[in-house]
């Protein structure tokens, strides 16, 4: 534990100012992933709040580590960014919604979390074993990395990119057997027609009366279709307003609640 | 480690505007120079003052806002990739002892920079609500990312014969011979990644005709001028890395070496203008299949080789 002898004579340098204004812009910008409504600024925001620890990391003497965090972090969160649009049960994701879970649970999981490593980081008992600014860290890195553990990690690092490549083969639209859209056809609007498989669900001839009124929706609006009505009825006010409105399409209401 | 000669942090930030603005404004006219040849007309005076004229155009132009557009993200966009470009030249030696942060992880700050580059396009596709920007945005993360890998592959191969990601340590190691001798694959590769991440020439697939202007097909005014000052910047920072990583930066005999550096970042400036309007452009889909089963084998060749040479 620190004295309150030593926190009386500690001095603030420069290194430990950038390091409070990191720390407070990390929390700012972590904190705003759950308070915005965009997919994409939540996923940009959580990018913003990693660059900062990274930097945070280049004030610690780990520069390799801190350079390497934020190149990692980058390449990650634009890629999470596309597949989350992507995937996205509203059009693109492009609608306005709540980025938060059951909030209460998660605003207290969160407060107890921040809490809990917040104490082991104050109350914690460590080693004080300040680095040599001298010493080349990051050829100290390369020899932890690449001497006594140098087969652990060349195994994982071929495997993954043997993982990588696969996927990208299994992925590709252009096989062993000639181009995979070959013959495709997109599918059709209208109801009744070839090619549309959502129609094998009922007997045109029994339930027609039934879906009428939702079948008109999907002939106006192509991305509305049986799966997104039944998201938008569960979702209990996660999206707060209708991704069921007929003008539910991505140009009407994308930042509506801005 | 061999002793850092860091240059004082104003001098260093006046270098950094002046390099930029000196060179974003020579792209500017090696691209109308370019126009000229290949169109056959006369160069005039024209050509220098031309990007002047337009940016004074741009300046008194209205700012055209489209519906409901995610202001901050329009607003950061330009902004992100200016900042890139100069982040990039900080990190550069231009002289013997002169540069302003000699980082001893110098090249993946730049491979960062690249990849932060992709978010400075993603944004400036995205911020709009606009479909054809938004679909050009959504393009530069599929090419953004190959470029990424390319450039991962050749930035370890400069890296290897140093024994150091610093790229002062880089260009001490190219004293007697360059990088562009020792892994001939290299430099080229390096130019096809600083084509795409500035969105030019057969690479430009993002600001591209098809897509009626893509990403920028909104932008107007103030807006645009910062987006293209923010592309050539980027392209001149592009060059002087290039320069520092394969073309020996400052060393050279004779002239002093900021002088050997200036040579050789405005030689590989007008490599990159000519190659941009030389090549005749690809289809999205034809430049990603040329990306992954051309370039990206060839940066794995580039890197063994580079490997092999430095054993």
């Amino acid at each position: 534990m620190i004295g309150a002898m030593e926190v009386a004579s500690f001095e603030f340098t420069s290194v430990d100012v950038a390091f409070v204004g990191l720390a407070a812009a990390s929390i700012a910008t972590g904190y705003r992933v759950f308070r915005t409504d965009s997919m994409i600024r939540a996923t940009f925001l959580l990018l913003a709040s990693f660059l900062n620890v990274g930097a945070m990391m280049l004030l610690l003497a780990a520069p390799y580590m801190g350079v390497a965090l934020m190149f990692m972090m980058t390449v990650e969160m634009v890629v999470m960014a596309l597949f989350m649009l992507m995937f996205m049960m509203n059009p693109a994701g492009l609608n306005p919604m709540n980025m938060v879970h059951q909030p209460r649970m998660a605003a207290f999981g969160g407060v107890v979390g921040f809490a809990a490593l917040a104490a082991v980081a104050v109350l914690g008992d460590y080693p004080d074993r300040p680095v040599d600014q001298a010493e080349d860290s990051i050829a100290a890195l390369g020899e932890e990395l690449l001497g006594d553990s140098m087969v652990i990690f060349e195994t994982a690092g071929v495997t993954l990119l043997a993982a990588m490549v696969g996927a990208v083969a299994l992925t590709s639209s252009q096989g062993r057997f000639g181009d995979g859209l070959e013959g495709s056809l997109p599918p059709t609007l209208r109801p009744g027609s070839e090619n549309r498989p959502e129609d094998d669900l009922y007997d045109p001839n029994e339930g027609g009366m039934d879906h009428g009124a939702m079948d008109h929706g999907a002939m106006d609006h192509g991305a509305m279709d049986h799966g997104a009505m039944d998201h938008g009825a569960m979702s209990e006010g996660e999206m707060d307003h209708g991704a069921m409105d007929h003008g539910a399409s991505a140009d009407h209401d994308a930042g509506e609640h801005r | 480690m061999t002793p850092i000669a860091h240059a004082s942090p104003l001098s260093a930030v006046i270098v950094v505007f002046c390099v930029l603005a000196v060179g974003g404004y020579l792209v500017a006219v090696l691209d109308r120079a370019a126009s000229c040849l290949i169109a056959g007309r006369e160069l005039s005076s024209d050509v220098l003052l031309d990007p002047m004229r337009s940016a004074a155009w741009r300046l008194s132009q209205q700012t055209v806002r489209t519906e409901r557009p995610d202001a901050p993200i329009v607003a950061i966009a330009p902004a992100i990739y200016l900042t890139l470009a100069a982040a990039g030249l900080v990190i550069v030696p231009m002289s013997e002892g002169f540069v302003g942060a000699d980082l001893p992880t110098g090249v993946v700050v730049w491979g960062t920079i690249e990849a932060l580059i992709i978010v400075a396009v993603f944004f400036h596709g995205w911020g709009p609500n606009s479909p054809f920007a938004m679909v050009a945005g959504f393009r530069f993360i599929a090419v953004g990312l190959s470029y990424g890998l390319i450039s991962m592959f050749i930035l370890i191969g400069a890296s290897l014969p140093a024994e150091s990601l610093s790229i002062s340590a880089i260009v001490d190691s190219q004293a007697s011979l360059w990088n562009v001798i020792r892994q001939p694959l290299g430099l080229p590769l390096f130019l096809l990644v600083a084509l795409g991440a500035t969105m030019r020439g057969p690479f430009d697939v993002i600001d591209s005709r098809d897509l009626a202007g893509g990403s920028s097909v909104e932008s107007s005014g103030v807006d645009h001028l910062l987006w293209s000052a923010g592309r050539h910047a980027a392209l001149t920072s592009f060059a002087v890395i290039g320069s520092a990583l394969f073309l020996g930066g400052w060393h050279g005999p004779l002239l002093p070496g900021s002088v050997w550096m200036l040579l050789k970042s405005v030689f590989l400036l007008v490599v990159l203008v000519a190659a941009s309007h030389a090549a005749a452009g690809v289809p999205p889909r034809r430049l990603i299949t040329l990306l992954w089963l051309g370039a990206l084998p060839a940066s794995f060749l580039a890197l063994a080789e580079a490997g092999l040479v430095a054993l």
